[in-house]
């Protein structure tokens, strides 16, 4: 589908340089090589534009993540500015205020990127790995809903209520992951949730 | 997307922002005028100032001639039905014949650029497009429609793109702009051109959409954004440009394809021009030559660099 290619083709095809350019063509051959010994010692830079999802909240805007470097290249990228996607059908390029703050939120120095624990009697947070955190939650969870899971109600009726655990699960999830959520919270029991999907 | 007053819910719209409209027909009376004062303004600062002021000077023409001209023919409505249903362009370049108005077109523009100072080669090449016979000038016009312009006649075949682009910038602007196909990303919805470059606009409900511009027609019509206009491609897309910049004229560079094609963020800077702002940033194109991406737009006023 690419007509240009013809057209390159030709001009390849007809061995021509400069002489083969418009400016050539019309008589301005010494401004295309005058212009290309100015820029000869300038760099190139490149930007990335990367689509995702604001991770707030369920309405799930669609942001533009622009970042300095080249990450195809093996080079490090840094996220320099982010601003909403104008071509995403939920919010045309707009963001509320947080959302327009993301680029704060990405690069917060609070931000937490690992599990962290306060033990109890301690005045500050411990970084722990994800095997003991997990294994922490599942073990506190298992203790506290054997105390309290609520089986039937008073008048024998099943029920299996569990009613002394929250859960609250993020935004920017696909529908396979809202629904594998769903489906393991439920199982438990669990009333006080929310997965984000509602909107 | 958004229509308060329908019926059927769309759980991706939430709010009241229209989607931004698919194409924006040529206005040919501002679209030239528009052009050669961006150019005459490049031209205060760019090494590159003699040519610009010639394109400038050709710009002018191509604005001047239209006062006189009679109004160009649309194709008959049925064929612009019938090309809008098997998704094609209304504007059938195949199919565009020398007549007398696009004779026309293309002897005044040549007069309105013969008084411009310009090299000899220009001069020469003007002579010789303006004498040409009808068979020759048939020719022309068809390799320009084809994109396939001779390297050993390439100033005359540029000659006769500027008065195709007064001509179609003309007929474009007489279509129904709710009722072009989208024919495909790379392809202008009016007469089927390949893009000079695209735009990331400011305007009111489309800020910060994009919209390629059409090489031929200067019709522009919206893509999405991080997406390769030439193969569609969304992965690997990087912007490259000049270090030290504005961040306001970058290469859209395609890791599919390894083609690049310019894009101007208009959000920053209103006054940038899709033909005007390609030619005056050649050094970006020079520097990408040695790199793996070839330049994959097309403007006849910067062929074969």
């Amino acid at each position: 589908m690419n007509m240009e290619l013809s057209r390159r083709g030709f001009l390849k095809a007809a061995g021509v340089g400069v002489a083969g350019s418009t400016l050539g063509a019309f008589g301005f051959p010494e401004l295309e090589a005058a212009e290309a010994a100015a820029i000869r010692p300038f760099k190139l830079t490149n930007t990335m534009e990367t689509r995702n999802t604001c991770p707030y909240c369920s309405v799930a805007c669609g942001i533009i993540m622009y970042s300095k470097g080249d990450l195809r290249k093996g080079e490090t990228a840094e996220i320099v500015h982010i601003e909403g996607d104008a071509d995403h059908p939920t919010n045309r390029g707009t963001l509320c205020p947080k959302g327009a703050a993301l680029k704060d939120f990405v690069k917060a120095e609070t931000r937490l990127k690992t599990p962290m624990m306060r033990k109890p009697g301690s005045d500050k947070f411990e970084r722990v790995s994800w095997e003991q955190a997990l294994d922490r939650i599942a073990r506190l969870m298992k203790d506290d809903r054997d105390a309290n899971f609520i089986a039937t109600n008073q008048a024998g009726v099943p029920v299996n209520r569990w009613t002394t655990v929250g859960f609250l699960a993020a935004s920017a999830t696909t529908n396979e992951t809202a629904y594998l959520t769903y489906k393991v919270v439920r199982s438990t029991g669990i009333v006080a949730f929310d997965n984000q999907a509602r909107v | 997307m958004t229509d308060p007053g329908s019926i059927a819910p769309n759980p991706a719209s939430i709010g009241r922002i229209p989607a931004p409209p698919f194409a924006r027909l040529p206005d040919p009376r501002r679209l030239f005028e528009a052009r050669r004062e961006r150019l005459e303004f490049l031209a205060q600062t760019s090494a590159l100032a003699p040519y610009l002021r010639f394109i400038a000077g050709i710009a002018a023409g191509q604005n001047a001639i239209q006062d006189e001209l009679p109004e160009p023919q649309l194709p008959p409505a049925d064929e612009i039905d019938r090309a809008r249903e098997f998704g094609m362009p209304p504007l059938d370049r195949n199919r565009i014949e020398l007549d007398d108005i696009l004779s026309e077109t293309l002897s005044r523009l040549f007069d309105a650029v013969r008084p411009l100072a310009k090299p000899d080669e220009a001069q020469a090449a003007l002579d010789r497009v303006s004498a040409a016979e009808p068979a020759q000038m048939r020719d022309f016009v068809r390799s320009v429609l084809a994109d396939e312009i001779p390297a050993d006649a390439l100033a005359e075949h540029v000659y006769v793109a500027a008065g195709l682009q007064v001509h179609f910038a003309r007929l474009a602007a007489k279509l129904d702009k709710d009722r072009l196909p989208r024919i495909g990303d790379g392809t202008c919805p009016c007469c089927g051109g390949p893009p000079t470059s695209s735009l990331v606009v400011g305007w009111m409900e489309a800020e910060g959409t994009r919209y390629c511009s059409c090489s031929l027609c200067g019709t522009l019509w919206n893509v999405v954004r991080v997406k390769c206009v030439l193969c569609s491609s969304g992965k690997g897309i990087g912007y490259k440009e000049i270090e030290g910049g504005p961040g306001t004229i970058k290469a859209e560079c395609c890791d599919n394809c390894r083609a690049y094609v310019k894009i101007f963020y208009q959000q920053k800077d209103m006054a940038l021009d899709p033909v005007a702002d390609d030619i005056a940033s050649l050094g970006l194109d020079l520097l990408l030559k040695d790199s793996e991406y070839r330049r994959g737009s097309f403007n006849p006023f910067l062929l074969g660099t």
